[in-house]
């Protein structure tokens, strides 16, 4: 014999309701959310402080020499990748406390959940080949500002060895993109579409 | 249903408690305070907390709600009931969620309130899932 759902139904609704050991809600609500969309704010938290702190650093390691770090491109240029990786945290915080709304319907909230989520992947993917383009940029036309060795090194070298090399990164970056995006949200996106598909 | 130990199933209500209580100065008023509640816990156990759950192999039963019978037929009836639980446990998070909802005596409006599916397909999907059912605890 097998047991049907509506004899489970039954069952369920005659057993009595399972007593949570923690039913403080006082407590409850004290503690820190640890789900994965808390956890992102949290990393994205650390990284606006964390890239507020770096050019401080920076500057209190050449604190002998703060004319110089402060006229250098090479550092402005720093501070400007740093301000430009908080916005985008910031953004994506912003993100993250979107998908954090849990209260309209369930396809509603997953449509939701599938559009941020893409969004956020799309964005991350653009900033990365931004900041590719950023530093090539700045390899090319720092040398004519100001010298640094490394740099003079590198414009020794032919420009179609350069360019050559340019080309290369730009192209590895657009193969690494799918990628990249398949292990940041791509699990979860599927599984996001997955679940939508079963509700049409 | 949707958590597989204790342990689990302590976080997840945890998790639902802080959603609800975030989310609960934002209630408009324009469903069932009820309504409400179950498309926070619901999408908070789908969306909220997903678990690595590839890894877990296997899962407590202890968390499940008793079954209430007199000791002649206890035994029999545990092992249909563990049957269907393994059964529901097979089952996708949207179709659990019905099945949750189902066994919470919800109308079929009610349901459609809270998972947004509308009334006559969440018909057809409630008769698949209860031959689903049928065909997995034919196979337990």
């Amino acid at each position: 014999m097998i047991m049907e759902l509506d004899d489970l139904k039954n069952t369920w609704q005659q057993t009595p309701p399972n007593k949570n050991s923690n039913t403080d809600i006082m407590e409850i609500i004290q503690h820190k959310s640890y789900g994965p969309l808390a956890a992102l704010k949290r990393a994205y938290r650390k990284q606006i402080v964390l890239m507020l702190l770096l050019p401080l650093f920076l500057l209190m390691v050449n604190s002998q020499n703060i004319q110089g770090v402060l006229t250098s491109i090479l550092f402005w240029c720093y501070v400007a990748f740093c301000i430009y990786i908080i916005v985008f945290a910031y953004y994506n915080y912003q993100i993250v406390s979107k998908m954090e709304n849990m209260d309209a319907m369930v396809k509603t909230n997953l449509e939701q959940q599938v559009h941020l989520l893409e969004k956020r992947a799309n964005w991350e993917v653009s900033t990365l080949r931004l900041i590719l383009l950023f530093f090539i940029v700045l390899v090319e036309v720092v040398p004519y500002l100001q010298h640094y060795r490394m740099l003079d090194k590198w414009h020794s070298l032919p420009i179609a060895v350069r360019f050559g090399a340019y080309a290369l990164l730009l192209l590895l970056q657009y193969f690494l993109n799918k990628r990249i995006k398949q292990r940041k949200v791509g699990r979860h996106l599927d599984y996001l579409k997955e679940l939508l598909k079963e509700m049409q | 249903m949707y958590a597989y130990t204790n342990a689990d199933r302590q976080d997840l209500f945890q998790e639902m408690v802080i959603q609800l209580w975030k989310a609960y100065p934002k209630f408009k008023g324009d469903a069932k305070l009820s309504t409400w509640m179950y498309r926070v816990v619901i999408n908070t156990a789908i969306t909220g907390l997903r678990k690595k759950r590839d890894f877990i192999t296997s899962y407590e039963p202890s968390g499940l709600p008793e079954h209430i019978s007199d000791d002649n037929t206890a035994r029999a009836e545990e092992e249909q009931l563990q049957q269907l639980y393994n059964a529901i446990e097979q089952l996708n998070e949207i179709e659990k969620a019905i099945v949750m909802l189902y066994m919470e005596d919800h109308s079929y409006i009610e349901m459609e309130d809270i998972l947004g599916i509308s009334d006559g397909n969440l018909r057809v999907k409630m008769n698949r899932i209860k031959e689903k059912l049928r065909q997995l605890t034919k196979k337990y």
